[in-house]
Order: structure tokens, then sequence, then C-alpha cells
């Protein structure tokens, strides 16, 4: 008796399995403003506006859960810490045209508890992103996305290793060794963008006067453009609900 | 096959209906339902190799894995803080669903890490074990102590030197005079494709890792239900004593003859006298970019002596493997295993030789991510054996595996 391999068959099933695993990822804006947009006043910011709301996610958070390896000779301590996951993130769809170009900063991304601390960055162009690893454990972070990717190895306990991120995008950071271990970092070539509270509320200042889209992200899922008006020294109010 | 293919999109489009919106796609984490009380991963995997034509890499007499499309779907479910099931269903090119893995852990303090197990558990013996994923294994082949059939057998035995002499380099199917006639696959050392049924226990604390188990079946060959009138014993401890290393040790020992067999040769009340007994040794060292891991498994089988030239001496095997991985670029590794697989010798009427073939396995490859959870695999085996029909073979294959 031969062996019996159907080749073609599974590799069309698998390749169809393959192909509809591809996870549609949501570009940021990678443009700067286009033309139209209001441009920043030598007035200073005595005649800017703020845009303040809230973003409702309306879809159920679920804590990171490890992968059931029935081959775990023990359990694992369950984590069940949603709250992380309910940052938002609102950004602007483009800059003011003549918003000055972001600085860039320092970040930091934790591995602690076998989590990346915060769950979600959002830094501007240039930004270095420090990633220490605070476990006794070995973590190895890594990222296959197409704005910067990278793999910093394994390294234990106290040492740190740092990323600089020159392109906007959405860059999403796992754990080679823990699957469950993942964190987003939202990278900006403007600095219009705001990060939720834990009531899910967010604020931006310092806004020109004029017509602008916002959009908010979470986890993954984007809103629709929405339109927003700011008037001089005006406060605006946009809500925003993800399903 | 038609049926087990429409279950299988049944199912993907299942777990995909669990997901937001957002992503029409496959899950690229475990899916969690009823609150987080119900936990599901998977695993599939498609490796497309060349013929093996001299059985180096058959896991019974049928599958080959360099030739094997395998489905895994694991379920947690978890009923308090102390007490969850897991299970775990798989499919070998396309074939029906069998139940892999099914027990019941229960953790008595839900702050200690003691665990008791009950069922179908996961092996005690080995590091291996614990990496039985085609996503966890760096290359496509396996280790030759869980995978290379050697020519024993649990079912029949031969009655003298000469016959066990006769069928070396021929464990992918193998046949004897004494118990089943039916030429069958033999046993790997260890089997790293079916698990025995039984009782767990394990514990940490700190750096230190000990499990016991208690089960029917033996580590060549781990059984459902008991076929003779003893049980395995496997002990397994481990100790991470710097950040990156694990030491391992592992021993088991238990009847593997079946009680029908071993009445062939011996008459009855004696099954439990033909034991086999293991012993392992393991290390994992990682930093930085590479990865390097170790193993050898020394097992011991006890079979009846029955006619001359008696076989008068335990049938001992010892399988080592060094493998290492390196990252070279995000996403895209290089890997690389040696691994040899030797005999005792055994004496028969004019030649005296190891009872079986020796196999020497080198294989080298390297792995892609497309995406986080989805990798392609390729690699290249160089196999040699000291007998068989067979004795080398140079075998090219690749591998996809998607896993959530």
């Amino acid at each position: 008796m031969t062996p019996r391999p159907r080749p073609f068959v599974v590799a069309a099933a698998f390749a169809i399995l393959a192909v509809t695993a591809l996870p549609a990822v949501p570009a940021l804006p990678a443009s700067p403003a286009p033309p139209g947009l209001p441009a920043l006043s030598s007035q200073g910011l005595r005649d800017t506006g703020t845009i303040r709301g809230r973003v409702d996610v309306r879809r159920p958070s679920t804590p990171p859960e490890r992968r059931p390896n029935v081959a775990d000779l023990g359990a694992h301590v369950a984590q069940s810490d949603v709250s992380d996951r309910l940052t938002s993130v609102v950004y602007f769809d483009a800059a003011p045209r003549t918003a000055a170009a972001p600085v860039p900063g320092h970040a930091v991304l934790d591995q602690r508890d076998e989590r990346f601390v915060p769950h979600v960055l959002a830094v501007t162009t240039g930004t270095v992103v420090d990633f220490p690893n605070s476990d006794r454990i070995y973590h190895n972070v890594f990222s296959l996305s197409k704005t910067r990717p990278f793999d910093l190895g394994r390294y234990a306990a106290g040492r740190s290793k740092a990323i600089k991120f020159d392109r906007p995008g959405i860059v999403r950071v796992f754990c080679d060794i823990h699957s469950h271990m993942n964190a987003f970092i939202l990278v900006f070539n403007h600095s219009f963008f705001a990060l939720t509270d834990a009531e899910g509320r967010y604020r931006i200042d310092n806004v020109p006067p004029g017509s602008y889209s916002l959009v908010a992200w979470n986890e993954g899922v984007s809103s629709g453009p929405q339109p927003v008006v700011v008037s001089e020294g005006g406060e605006a109010e946009l809500d925003f609900a993800l399903r | 096959m038609k049926r087990a293919l429409r279950a299988l999109l049944v199912c993907a489009l299942a777990l995909s209906r669990q997901l937001p919106a957002r992503a029409q796609a496959l899950p690229s984490e475990p899916v969690s339902i009823a609150d987080g009380h119900v936990t599901i991963s998977g695993d599939v995997s498609a490796a497309f190799g060349g013929a093996d034509t001299g059985f180096f890499n058959y896991t019974d007499y049928e599958h080959s894995a360099l030739r094997v499309f395998r489905v895994d779907l694991t379920t947690a479910v978890k009923l308090n803080d102390h007490v969850s099931m897991l299970g775990e269903v798989r499919t070998e090119n396309v074939g029906p669903l069998q139940a892999y893995a099914f027990y019941l852990r229960v953790r008595p303090w839900a702050r200690r890490a003691f665990d008791i197990q009950a069922g179908r558990v996961p092996p005690t013996f080995g590091a291996f074990t614990r990496r039985i994923y085609a996503s966890e294994n760096p290359l496509i082949g396996y280790p030759l102590a869980y995978q290379y059939l050697t020519s024993l057998r649990a079912d029949a035995l031969p009655i003298n030197a000469n016959e066990l002499l006769g069928m070396r380099g021929r464990g992918w199917l193998s046949s004897y005079s004494i118990g089943n006639p039916v030429p069958a696959a033999g046993l790997p050392l260890a089997s790293g494709f079916r698990w025995d049924t039984g009782v767990q226990v394990h514990a940490g604390a700190g750096l230190v890792d000990a499990t016991v188990a208690v089960t029917t079946g033996t580590l060549s060959n781990p059984l459902f239900r008991d076929d003779n009138s003893g049980r395995q014993v496997a002990a397994r401890l481990s100790a991470r004593p710097i950040a990156g290393l694990v030491l391992g040790t592992s021993a088991a020992r238990g009847p593997f003859v079946t009680a029908t067999a071993a009445r062939g040769a011996v008459g009855a009340g004696r099954d439990g006298e033909f034991t086999q007994t293991a012993l392992g040794a393991d290390a994992e060292y990682s930093r930085d970019y590479y990865l390097i891991r170790a193993e050898t498994v020394f097992s011991e089988w006890r079979i009846p002596a029955v006619g001359a030239p008696v076989i008068d001496a335990p049938l001992r095997a010892l399988a080592s493997y060094v493998e290492g991985r390196y990252k070279i670029r995000p996403g895209l590794y290089a890997a690389a295993r040696l691994d040899h697989l030797g005999f005792s010798e055994l004496t028969g009427t004019s030649v005296r030789t190891t009872w079986d073939a020796p196999v020497t396995r080198l294989e080298v490859g390297g792995g892609y991510s497309i995406l986080r959870n989805v990798l392609v695999k390729v690699s290249g085996q160089h196999n040699t054996r000291e007998g068989g029909r067979v004795t080398h073979l140079n075998v090219m294959a690749a591998q996809i595996v998607y896993w959530f």
C-alpha cells in the first residue's frame, strides 16, 4: 500500500483558508494636509479651538486570552482585565496644512506581567519607543507591520531596546514567546490626535479654526471620517460610536 | 472527504462569526465566547514533501509528517477558578475527526501552581511533546525519538532473535509470529502523536516544575484502554536556573506488551514483566536571535525470550538531537536539526548486529511569517539508515501553517 497524499485538494482548501485569514489593517493618513485646509496663522495659539467628545465602544471587549495549549502540563494564571482594550484614539484624517512639523518624542512600551503596558500608544513620526522588559522571564518584541517591521530578539529582565518610528501608520506589536501579548502603536505625521480616558472621553487642543474630518479607532476598528467645524477660540463636540 | 471539507469550512465560518465586522477574516487570536469561559484555538498545517520511499518520516503506516494536512481545534472550558476542561480534536488528510486530548484540570488552590489532570492527558515525558504543533516546530520533520517507527510492536512478538533481526529497517510495517499476525507499524521510542490516559499531577515552585503521572499505556504506546495488567508511571522535573535556560529530565516505566501477545509467548499472568523503561534529558537556551535545543531519550524494552537464538537481553535504543534556530530578519529564520537514533546489539544465528537499523537525519530549513499567524516553512532532509531496503533518502518539503 502506498501513501495517499492529496496535495492539490488540500492545497486549494488551505490556500483559501490562508488567504481569508489576511486581516484588513486600516492605514493611517500618510500624506500631509490636502490643499484647501486652513493654515495656522502667526497669531499663535490664542485663536485656536478645541475638539472634545466621547468614543463609545459598543462591542464586547474580551481579555487577551492565551492559546489553550493542551500540551501544557499546568494551568496559567488567567488575565481578565479588559480596561486597556477600551482605549481608543481619535485623530485628524489630515492635519492642518501649515501645522508645525511634529516634534519627535520619546515613549515607553513596557513588558510587565506578560502584557504590553500601555496596550495602545500614539506617537508622532520620529519618536523613539523604548521596550523595557520588566518581567523575570524572556520576551521577544517584534512586528511584521509594513510601517515598521522589527524584531528585538530575546532579552531578559532589566534590559531595554528601542526603535525609532519614522513613518506614519499602525504598528501591531507582539511577543514571539507569549502569543497573548500584543499592543498597537499608532504613528502620526501630525500632533492632532488624542487617546481616550477610562470613560472614553478625549480632547484635542490647539486646533486652528476650520473644517476637519476626524476618525476614531479602537482595536483595529475605525469609524468613518466625521466632519467637525472649529470656530476661532471655540469648542466643538464630536462623539463616536464603534461597533 | 467532501463531508469533511464541508465540516472544515463550516467550522472556519462559525469561528469567523465570533469576530466583529471589522475583520472579514479568520481569527488571529483565540476565540473567546461565553464571557471568557470558553476559549477556542486552532492550528492548521499543510505539508507537501517529496516521496518518502524509505518511510523515514512516517508516523504510522499511512501518514508521513512531510505529506500531511492537519487541522487541530482546541477548546478550553473554564467552569470556575478551580476546574476547567481541555480538549482537542484533530483530522489528518481530511480524514475523520479524532479526539486527541480530553481531560479535566483541577487547581485546588487558585493562586498556587498545583494542578491535577485526569483523562487523556498531555505526555509527561520529554520536552518536544510540548511543541507538537506545526507552529512551534521550526522545521517540518519531527525528532526521530518521537516519530521514527522501530520494528518493535506491543501486540506482536518475535519468536527469536533471527525474526527480530529480519525486521531491521522495516518499522513501518513489521510482522512477527507471536500475537497479532497482521503486519502493522512499529513503535517509536516516545509517541508524539497519541496521548495516554490517566491521572497527572503538576506542581511549580519558583524556578522548578515537577510532574508525575500514572497512565494506562506506555511512552511508545499510549492507550485509551489498557491492554495489559500494569500501569505506567512517568515523571518530569524541569528547572530555569537563569533567564533563557531550561533544563529537564524525565523518566517513565510501565508494561508495554499486550496481555494477548505475552500470553502467546510465555503464558498467562506474566505480561507485567515486559516493560518499557525510558530516561530523558533536555536543555534549551535562547538569547537575542538564536535558540538552541538538545534532547536525549534512552529506552529499554524487555520482551519474552521464547525460542533460540533467544533475545536474552533488553532491547535498548538511544536517540539524541540538537536543533537550532536563528532569526535573520523580522519574520524570517533559518533552522537545522541533527538527529541520531541507535540501537543495542543482538546475536542471531549467523550475525551479531543492532536489533534495528540505526538512523541519522540532518534537516536544514527556514521559515517566513507572511503574517504573525501564517508561516511558510521549507526544509531539506538527508536521511541515512544502516539497513532496510532504502538506506539513503534526500527529500525536500514545504509547509504552510495557520494558527489562532
